[in-house]
C-alpha cells in the first residue's frame, strides 16, 4: 500500500472513530438538559447556555479529528 | 477540481511594504465587506437614540442587554462586568460579521482561515494574562499554575497540566472556530459538487432541498460559534479577575 492510500483510509477512520465520542457525548448532554428544562421551566435558559457551553467542548474533538483528517488528506 | 478551492487566497492589489506582504487578497475584501455591513446596519440601527426605544432601536438594544447580561454578568459578575462589555461585545459582532459574511455566495469566510481565528485567540490570552497579572500580581499566575488547594507533592502533576492547559485554552479556541466554518462551508461546496461529478442535472433534485438546509443549519452554526467564541473568552477573562483557588 503506498502512503497516500494509507493516508487516506487514516482519514476516513479517523473521522469515523473520532465522531462516536463527541456523539455519545451530544446525545447526553441535550438528553440531561432536556430532562432538566422538563423538570424546571423557569431555569431553562440558564440551563440552555451550560448545555450550548458543553457542546462546544464536546464538538472540539471531532473537530480536532476533522482537521487531523484533513492535515492527512491534503498534507500526507 | 480541489475540494477547499473556495479556501484559496487569491491575491486582488499586491501591496508590500518593507518587505513585509500586506497584499489585498479576497480574504481582506470579505473582511471590508463584513465591517462595512455591519457598521452600517449598527450605526443606522442606533441613529437618533430615544429614551423611549423605537422599533429600529429597541433591535440593538436587545442585542447590547444580550451582550450584558447573558455573556459578561453571567461569566465575570455584575461588579467587574462593566469594563469588558465592549471588549467581548467587539469579539462577538466582529465574530459573527465574519461568520455569516461567508454564506454569501462568491464571498471568502474570514473565520476560516486559521490567521484571524488565532489572531482574536491570542488578544483573549494576552488579556487573560495581563489580567490576571495586573489583578493579583505575580502572585496570581503562580496560583493559576499551582493551585493552593492542592497538596504540595501532587504539584509535580498539576503544574504540568495547568501550563498545558494554560496553552491548550486559546488552541482548543481558534481550532473550534475554524474547523466549524471550514466544515460546514465544504459540506455545502460538497454537495454542489455532486452536480458537476456526476454530470447530471437530476442530481440536483435531491441536492438542492439539503443544501438549502444545510445553509440554514449553517446560519445558526454561525450564530452559536461567535456566542460560543464570545462566552468562552468572557468566561477565561472571568477567571483571571475571580480565581476560584
Amino acid at each position: 500500500m503506498d502512503p497516500k492510500t494509507a493516508a487516506l483510509i487514516t482519514a476516513g477512520f479517523t473521522m469515523a472513530i473520532g465522531g462516536i465520542g463527541p456523539a455519545i457525548a451530544i446525545g447526553s448532554l441535550v438528553g440531561k438538559a432536556l430532562e432538566g428544562i422538563a423538570r424546571q421551566p423557569e431555569a431553562g435558559g440558564q440551563i440552555q447556555t451550560a448545555m450550548f457551553i458543553g457542546i462546544a467542548f464536546a464538538e472540539a474533538i471531532a473537530l480536532y479529528a476533522l482537521v487531523v483528517a484533513f492535515l492527512l488528506i491534503f498534507v500526507a | 477540481m480541489h475540494i477547499l478551492e473556495h479556501f484559496h487566497l487569491k491575491v486582488i492589489v499586491p501591496i508590500e511594504v518593507f518587505g513585509i506582504d500586506i497584499s489585498i487578497t479576497n480574504l481582506t475584501l470579505s473582511l471590508f465587506a463584513a465591517a462595512a455591513v455591519f457598521l452600517t446596519l449598527l450605526i443606522l440601527l442606533a441613529l437618533k437614540p430615544k429614551i423611549i426605544p423605537g422599533k429600529r432601536q429597541i433591535v440593538i438594544e436587545m442585542l447590547l442587554v444580550f451582550i450584558k447580561r447573558n455573556l459578561v454578568y453571567n461569566m465575570i459578575g455584575k461588579k467587574e462586568g462593566d469594563r469588558w462589555v465592549p471588549l467581548i461585545g467587539g469579539i462577538f459582532i466582529f465574530v459573527l460579521a465574519n461568520n455569516l459574511i461567508g454564506l454569501i455566495p462568491g464571498l471568502y469566510t474570514p473565520t476560516s482561515n486559521p490567521m484571524v481565528p488565532v489572531t482574536l485567540a491570542v488578544i483573549v490570552f494576552f488579556t487573560v494574562q495581563i489580567t490576571n497579572l495586573r489583578m493579583h500580581g505575580f502572585k496570581g499566575i503562580v496560583r493559576t499554575l499551582a493551585p493552593a488547594a492542592v497538596p504540595s507533592w501532587m504539584y509535580v502533576i498539576v503544574v504540568p497540566i495547568e501550563t498545558i492547559s494554560m496553552i491548550a485554552k486559546p488552541f482548543s479556541l481558534f481550532i473550534r472556530l475554524m474547523a466549524n466554518m471550514l466544515a460546514g462551508h465544504t459540506i455545502i461546496f460538497v454537495l454542489f459538487g455532486l452536480i458537476l461529478y456526476f454530470k447530471s442535472y437530476f442530481i440536483a433534485i435531491p441536492v438542492i432541498p439539503f443544501a438549502v438546509i444545510m445553509t440554514i443549519f449553517e446560519i445558526f452554526v454561525s450564530a452559536i460559534q461567535a456566542y460560543i467564541f464570545a462566552v468562552l473568552s468572557a468566561m477565561y477573562i472571568g477567571e483571571a479577575v475571580k480565581p476560584k483557588h
